[in-house]
Parts: structure tokens; sequence; C-alpha cells
């Protein structure tokens, strides 16, 4: 039994880390040899792929707008996301279970439905091409899955906490943000970083609403490089390219994984 | 003590639902009217339909096919899923070397955008270099005419498993932390009654992570309804609609055949099943079992 | 919880029910008559100095977008009161499709494969172009029509208006690598008997003889399929067949081209798994060199050739016709992707004379030199540069049938069936008497669909 667990388990970290690892190998051959030779070491060592990358499709723009998007977005979403969850999560009133499941049907239908009246809304708001009409409607689709997750998390809390609270004077608003909000942090974290991952690579919504270059986020530089590669057949800095956007991620995937996990002990349960 | 914290209440929902309603909900039934109408998708000229999208939706056999996919998607790939994700997260209950580094590595597919993976995974089953197929040829099983990815009974296996490698991870962490929130003592109980490994498990475990069980469920069901990117990359819904789902055949519709009407029809069905599945999923899995025998 | 559920499913419908019969906001109603467009603009003279603004937007692919830019910039120079501007994507068209649904559009456009042109031409999305063809061309004599070649105009015409204007031409054939045949002394095949020896000899040297890009089956229908009925009928069957006629792909031209790649896949001359292989997947094994021959169009020499090494001698020739066959075994198909001015165009006098500039003899000559294609413009082959050029270059000029399969832009839908039919008879789910009569299903289904809107040759 031992074994067989052993074994289950290196197959499974091996299952996870070979292909990463030959997209990094990938990244570093001349083109040709990635699909002539998928397996064998780069030859010649061709780091150049990262600088072609990198220079042909202006990534340092787009890693920037990105990062400001990704940021930005969660700093509204945490907020607004947290009180409406929280309101749903624990107080009755009426239509709020209405309330609730229109928001989690927001998860069920897909986005490029909505892009062209999507589109649309946007020009006539005058919002297109800015990073500040990106960010509020990533801010507005993220809110589905935000306030789903939540509301699980809100209502593991127990009553008792409030009440003693709300016995010591406080108000509404005082108890939301010095005591649920602070106990709801496993919550808030677990859904930052999902929505984190999901905004970092999302490209349909930025596609359609950011056309200037300037304005690019880093999934639309990247796929300008990609599929220009793929008209050029340039393998080896297509995958430089996907490996710039995936190290980010998998950077703060590092730092956050124990936390993480803790976090999603907590309350992700319920509901 | 009363609280009436009705202005309470909608000054925190009001931002949200604001922002929901008029960015999401507004262009959701502006798609919706559209499903009623003939649009090519590169004017602003329509022609109204009234009901012959919808019946056409009906009358129609790759609508069928499609969702006959996304269901053995859903339950197929999901039980696979489901087990392997079991196994691993009791494999890691304890802490040694290799529970370490693949608890480390679990999430990692899920933050590698679709496009990776299915490159990847393109690759993987690639008719000349990839690794399956030569292990297929090192096993003495011959190779496919038309590879994996295009050969009938094979390409939505084939999808399944590279949808498998993406999702696993978030669901090995879920039951993980589930089977943390086991008391201990009622582990240790068991171990002292002397129940053996297997049945401890399904008659022990299994029962005490009902809500995680329930939650994977329906994130699965509905993550599996909103497929779209590793199919259409890995075989554009091929060979011949068979790895053909919902998303990837409403995005042909319309993105690519300019039936933008007939596109919504769909998807408004497709939105409408995957509403009404939930609910049913949902009230299935309401209550904890064990209370409901007790 | 399942209650509210329930409720949702009827407000759903409700609301749905409600929308029924009301425009989405920011659309008009179609009034079913085609709009009566005028002649459109004329182009003004050559020495007219322009003013305003000058926005187009283009397809960024295999040719990049520098040589429009230059050109732009060229222009733009004889023009000191226009502003211009110039943005090219690789999928331009999913910028370009929400403008034209706003009518906020550029003045010149490229939008590149991913774009419908004929969905705009049937919603009066673009301008028609006749008074400006028949303006004093720029840089040569004549009309600016007469710099076309006739034929390549033809494809963007609808009822003898030109919506449509090509710039490069891309040929569609089969190639090989000279370099790998010299060596095995083997000669590409000149028709289809001698491709069947050719393909056995290059099986037993352990070569797949064919390979294709089976995840998109287009290739394979411009390459053996259309080419090959073609042979058989000659163009009196593909115009039936163009036109949706009954009966028209059960004819004898269309079940001989399936029964000769169902015959190709049975000799096991196709190479194992193409059928799944995305164009660069398959056209690497083409130039690795494990397989000798693949069906593609003149942009392949562009597409691989920072893969190539001294050693490859890309050849292109013509799908190997059948002996004896009605049609004419000089034919071809081309195919252009086409520029267009957006009928809301805010300065399409600006852009008429800018593309007229871009498809000058001097500027079509460069752009085939810079970019190693032929172009739509006469006289421009003199800037052929490369021998891998010469080749296609030749066979379209010898050539006296060049033409384009239209159905793939016309009726979509009904290409993406005859394109699965095909996947389904490579696989053998389909007889070749199956596949027709799949495919004449299809037209028949399209014939009789009123939304549709139809074209004839």
């Amino acid at each position: 039994m031992k074994v067989l667990r052993g074994l289950f388990l290196w197959a499974c970290v091996l299952a996870v880390v070979l292909p990463l690892l030959w997209v990094v190998l990938g990244s570093f051959k001349p083109s040709l040899q990635v699909i002539a030779d998928p397996w064998g070491l780069p030859s010649p060592f061709k780091p150049q792929n990262y600088r072609e990358a990198w220079t042909e499709a202006a990534i340092g723009t787009g890693f920037l707008n990105s990062l400001i998007v990704t940021l930005t977005t969660l700093l509204i979403l945490l907020p607004i996301g947290a009180m409406a969850s929280y309101v749903l999560a624990r107080f009755k009133f009426w239509g709020r279970t209405f309330i609730a499941n229109t928001f989690l049907a927001g998860m069920m239908f897909p986005v490029f439905l909505v892009m062209i009246p999507l589109f649309l809304l946007m020009r006539t708001l005058g919002l297109t091409n800015s990073l500040g009409g990106l960010i509020i409607v990533y801010v507005a689709y993220s809110l589905s899955f935000t306030i789903f997750v939540l509301q699980g998390f809100f209502q593991a809390i127990p009553v008792e906490l409030e009440e003693a609270s709300l016995l010591d004077g406080c108000s509404e608003s005082a108890l939301f943000w010095r005591v649920m909000l602070p106990i709801a942090k496993p919550g808030l974290i677990v859904v930052g970083i999902f929505n984190a991952i999901g905004l970092w690579n999302e490209y349909g919504l930025a596609l359609v609403l950011m056309t200037e270059k300037s304005q690019r986020t880093l999934p639309l530089a990247i796929a300008d490089l990609s599929q220009t590669q793929q008209y050029q057949a340039d393998y080896g800095a297509l995958f430089a390219a996907l490996v710039i956007v995936m190290v980010p991620l998998l950077i703060l995937y590092w730092f956050i994984k124990d936390r993480l996990k803790e976090s999603m002990l907590a309350g992700s349960l319920k509901g | 003590m009363q609280r009436r914290p009705g202005w309470f209440i909608a000054g925190f929902l009001a931002p949200a639902l604001l922002l929901y309603v008029g960015l999401v909900l507004f262009p959701l039934q502006q798609a919706v009217q559209i499903s009623f109408f003939q649009w090519r998708g590169t004017s602003s000229v329509v022609k109204p339909a009234g009901t012959a999208n919808y019946q056409q939706v009906v009358r129609d056999p790759v609508f069928y096919e499609a969702l006959g996919n996304n269901a053995w998607m859903a339950v197929v790939v999901g039980l696979v899923v489901f087990a392997v994700a079991m196994l691993a997260a009791h494999a890691l209950k304890k802490r040694d070397r290799p529970a370490k580094i693949l608890d480390a590595l679990v999430l990692v597919p899920m933050a590698v955008s679709s496009v990776v993976a299915a490159l990847l995974w393109q690759f993987m089953f690639h008719p000349q270099m990839g690794p399956v197929p030569e292990l297929q040829k090192m096993l003495g099983l011959g190779e496919f005419q038309s590879g994996w990815l295009a050969t009938p009974a094979t390409a939505l296996p084939a999808v399944g498993v590279a949808l498998a490698w993406l999702s696993i991870g978030f669901y090995v962490v879920l039951f993980g932390a589930g089977m943390q929130q086991i008391p201990g003592e009622v582990m240790e109980s068991a171990d002292m009654d002397g129940i053996p490994g297997w049945a401890k498990f399904w008659r022990i475990t299994w029962p005490l992570l009902w809500t995680v069980r329930r939650t994977a469920v329906i994130y699965w069901f509905i993550s599996v309804m909103n497929t779209f990117a590793i199919v259409y990359l890995m075989t554009k819904g091929g060979p011949d609609h068979r790895t053909e789902v919902m998303l990837t055949y409403l995005y042909i519709t319309a993105v690519e055949n300019s039936q933008y009407g007939y596109g919504s029809a769909l998807a408004v069905v497709n939105l409408v099943l995957v509403l009404a599945i939930s609910g049913l999923l949902m009230w299935l899995m309401r209550r904890d079992p064990a209370e409901a025998r007790a | 919880m399942n209650r509210p559920f329930i409720w949702k499913l009827g407000i759903v419908s409700l609301a749905a029910v409600a929308a029924f019969g009301c425009a989405p906001v920011g659309t008009e109603t179609s009034t079913g008559k085609p709009d009566p467009a005028g002649a459109g603009t004329a182009a003004p003279a050559a020495d007219a100095k322009l003013a305003g603004n000058l926005e187009v937007q283009a397809f960024k692919g295999g040719f990049g977008i520098d040589f429009y830019e230059a050109a732009l910039a060229e222009f733009g120079e004889k023009h000191p009161e226009l502003k211009t501007k110039i943005e090219g994507d690789p999928r331009v068209w999913e910028r370009l499709k929400p403008r034209m649904v706003a009518g906020d559009t550029p003045d010149l456009m490229f939008p590149g494969w991913g774009m419908d042109h004929w969905s705009l031409i049937a919603d009066n999305q673009l301008m028609p172009l006749d008074a400006a063809l028949d303006s004093p061309a720029d840089g040569a004599e004549g009309t600016w029509r007469d710099q076309f070649l006739p034929d390549m105009l033809k494809i963007g015409q609808v009822d003898g208006k030109t919506y449509l204007l090509p710039l490069y031409v891309n040929l569609n054939g089969w190639w090989y690598d000279k370099a790998v045949f010299d060596k095995n002394g083997w000669k590409p095949p000149t028709n289809f008997a001698e491709l069947k020896t050719l393909c056995a000899a290059v099986k037993a040297k352990g070569m797949a003889p064919i390979t294709y890009q089976g995840k998109y089956p287009y290739y394979m229908i411009h390459g053996m399929l259309l080419p090959w009925a073609y042979s058989v009928g000659g163009a009196d069957a593909m115009k039936a067949v163009q036109n949706l006629e009954p009966g028209a792909w059960k004819s004898d031209s269309m079940l001989q081209a399936a029964k000769m790649i169902v015959e190709l896949r049975d000799l096991g001359y196709f190479q194992k798994g193409a059928t799944a292989m995305s164009h660069t997947e398959s056209q690497a094994e083409f130039v690795i060199g494990r397989a000798a021959m693949i069906p593609c169009g003149t942009w392949l020499y562009s597409e691989m050739k920072d893969n190539l090494t001294d050693k490859n001698q890309l050849t292109f020739f013509l799908p190997p016709p059948v002996e004896g066959g009605k049609g004419d075994p000089s034919a071809l198909i081309v195919s252009i992707e086409p520029w267009m001015v957006p009928a809301k165009a805010k300065n399409p006098e600006a852009a008429l004379a800018f593309y007229k500039y871009m498809t000058s003899p001097a500027k079509a000559a460069q752009f085939v030199s810079e970019k190693n294609t032929l172009t739509a413009i006469k006289g421009s082959e003199s800037g052929i540069k490369l021998d891998v050029l010469r080749q296609p270059a030749a066979l379209f000029a010898a050539s006296k049938d060049a033409w384009a399969w239209q159905v793939r832009d016309w009726y979509k839908p009904l290409h993406t069936e005859i394109e699965n039919a095909l996947t389904s008879m490579l696989n053998g789910e389909l007889t070749p008497e199956q596949f027709v009569e799949r495919c004449e299903k299809a037209a028949e289904a399209t014939r009789n669909d009123p939304n549709i809107a139809k074209r004839t040759l």
C-alpha cells in the first residue's frame, strides 16, 4: 500500500511538471527544432527567443497594463464584493435569494455572447480604450464568482460574535469592517488569488475594448505575438512568450500557496 | 435587539448590484433579444425571426450531440477527476517528501492559461512525436490513421484528459481541506475500533465530506458547461462534431458563420439548462445525508 | 434553494417573451430591399491635394503591415494636409466587427480571413467602387480598372458592382522539395496515375508520400477535392456547384474526386495522423522531410522561411489532374484577401487614392519583391526576386482558367458542413457516395433558406 501511494504521488508530480518543463525547454530552442526534436536539448541554445518575444510584442507595456488592471480590479472588487456577500449571507430581507441567484447566474453564460452589446454600451459611455473602462468591466464580470465564494465564508461565522459586538455598541458598519471582514480574510485570499489568475489571463474582453497599442494588456500582446508567430511558425519565440506570461503567476502562487490552502480550509465548504 | 438595517443593506449591496446590472445584465438582456432575430454581426441590420431560432435549436442534431458531449465530460471525466482528487487528497495527508512536493505543485496547471494547456496536450497526442502515440506503439497497440485528436472514438477522451489535467488541482485542494476539517477524534476512534483503511474512508470520511462534495459537483458542472478554450484550441469541435461542446458550437455558429441570432438562441438554451440542472443538483444535495438518516 | 431557481427561470422566460418583437438597442430593422446604392465615390484626380483624416486598418499576417505603413508614409508626404493613421493586428476583424455594427468605421480596411466580407455586402456596409475604378490610374496609362487582372476583379463583384479589391493573390496547389526528389530520382507527377506510382516509390523509401492539414479541411478541399472535380467535370461542373444547382454534388465530377481521395488513403499514401494536424504541424513535417508532398497555397514559403535550411528547395506544382478529364489541365484555384471601403467611411476619396497608389505598377512590383507573393496587378511579376516564386508565376500566367472557390465565402454554414463531411469520409465513417449525398443535402438546405443571400457566378 505504501509503495502504491508513493508511486501514485510521484506520478502526479510528473504529470504536472513534465509538460511545463517541455514548454520551458522549447522556449530555448530554434523554432524548427521544437517540432523536429521535441525532447532533445536545445541546440543551439537560443535565449534570443525571449528577447524577440519581449520586443516584438512590446510586452513591457502589456505587462505594466496588466499589472495595473489586475491590481486595481482586485482593489475595487474585493471590498464591494465582500460588502454584498456579507449582506446576502447574514441578513434576511425581501428579494435576498432572488438577488443572490441573479449574481450566481452570471457565472453561467459565456462572455463572448455579450461581447458586441457590451462593446456598444462601452462606446456609448466613452469608456473603450481606457484602463478604467476595462477595470470596471472586469469588476462587474468577476462579481458572480466572488460573491458565490464569499457568501459561504460569511455564512460560516458564528452568530455569537455578531451579538457580542452589537451589545458592545458597535454600528453595523463598524461590525463589518472591524470584526467580520478580518475573520473572512481567508475567503478574501482565496477569491483574490483565483480572480487574479483569471484577470491576468483574460483575453476576450480586453481584445474588443482595448484597441490602442498603448492600452493593451499582456494577453493581447502575447496573442499578437503568437498569432504572428504562427504565421511565421516561430515556435521558439512563442514558447518564450508563454513562459513570460506564466512566470508571474507561478511566482505569486509560490508565495501564497500555503495561505491559500489554509484559506480554502476555513469555510469554503459551506453553502 | 431589533436591527433595522434597511439602509445599511441597500448601501452595501448598491455598488456591486449597480455595476452588475449595468454591465452584465443589460448586455445579457440585449443578447437574449438578439436570439429573436436574424443578425449577421457585421452591421446593425437585423431581421425579426420570432421563435424560429429556438425551433431550429430543437430540431438541430448538432445541438444534441454537443449537449451529449458536455454530459459525457461532466459525468465520465467528472468521476475520474473526483476519484483521482480524492485519492490524492487522502494520500497527501501524510506529510512526507513526495507529498510536500505535490502539494506545492498541485495548483500549477490551473494557473497556466488554456492556451498553454491546449498546446501542450496537442503535442502530447501528436501523431509523429507525442508521448501518448509513442507509448501506444511501444505497447504494440499500433497507431491511429487519424491520430488521437481526429479519430472519432478517441477525440473526446483525449480532450477530456486535457480538461482533467487542468482541473484536478482545485479539487485536490478542496477535498484535502474538507478532510482536514474532520475532527481528529473521529478518525482516532475509528482506528481504535480497528476499522481497516478502505472501510474507514467509505463509512466515515466520505459521508462527512458532503458539503465539499456538493460544492465540488456544482462547480464542476458549471465549469464543464462553460468549457470552451481547451476544446476549441485542440480540436475545434472536430472530427465532425465528435468533440463539439455547447460553447464551441455557439462560437462557430455566431462568430465564424455569422449567425448571431441562432448563436444567441443556443446560448440562452444553454443558460436555462445550466440554471435548471444546477438548481436540481442543489436540491438533490440539500441535506446532510447523515442527518437525514439519523 | 430550488424555488428561487424556478422563479429565475420564470423571469428569464417572461423577459424573453417581453423582448419578442422589440429590436435590440442600437439596431435598425432591415427593410429587406437592397439599397439602391449609387455608383460610389469617384477617386479624385491624381494630383488633387487631399485633406482630413485617413484611417486604415489592416490584417497583420504573414506579410506583416510594414509595406502598408511605408506606403502610407510616402502617400502622406504627397498630401501634407492629410492626417494618416494605420493599425494592424493578426485578428483585426475582431475589432472591426463591433465598429461596423456601431457605424464607426475606418476609411480603408483589409479585415482579413476572419471577417465575413459577403455579409458586409449583404448588409450594404461597403461602398461600390466602380466609379473609382473607371477613373485614371496612378502612375500608368488607362483607367485604374485596367491595372487589375480582370478575373481577379470579378471575384469581388456582385451584379456587376465591385465591392472588394484584391492586392495579393494566392495560388492553390501542391509543394514538394526538389532537393529530396532529385536525391531519390523522383519527378513531380503530371497526372493522377503518375501520382500513384510516385507515392508507391516514396512509401517504399519509408517516407510518407502525402501529408495534409487535417484540422483545417479547407486545405484538402482546395488542394484535392476541387481540383480533381474540376479536372473530371470541367468549369461547368464547378459552376453548377457554386451556383447551388440541384444535383450538382451528385455529378460524376465530385464523386470521382471523393473516390480518388479515398483511394489514396486506402493505399496508405497519407501520413498517419495527418487528419489531426494543424497547418504548422503538417507543414513542419513536410519541411523536415518526413513527408514528400503537401497541398498548400503559395504562402507556404513565406510562412516557413525561417525554418528552412540551405538544403530545402521548396517547389510549387499544380495538383496532378486526371488524364482525359474535361477540365483544362492548366486551370488553378486562386484566392484573394480583399481590401474595401466601408459605406460609412468619412474620407473615401483619400482611402481610394491611397489604395490606387498602393496598386500602382511600381508599388505592386515592390510588394512582389519584398513579400514573395503574386499580386492581381498586371506586370507586377517584374518584381519577382526569388526562384521559388517563378514557378507559380509561370503557371499563373499560362493558366487558361484561374478561378476562385467562392462557396467558402458566400455560404459559410454550408462550407462547414462540407468540411465536417470530408473529415468523416477520411475517417471511414462515410463512403464517397454518402459524402456527396451529405453535401448535396446541405446545398439544398442552403438553397431553400430565404435568409441566406444567394450569389451566382
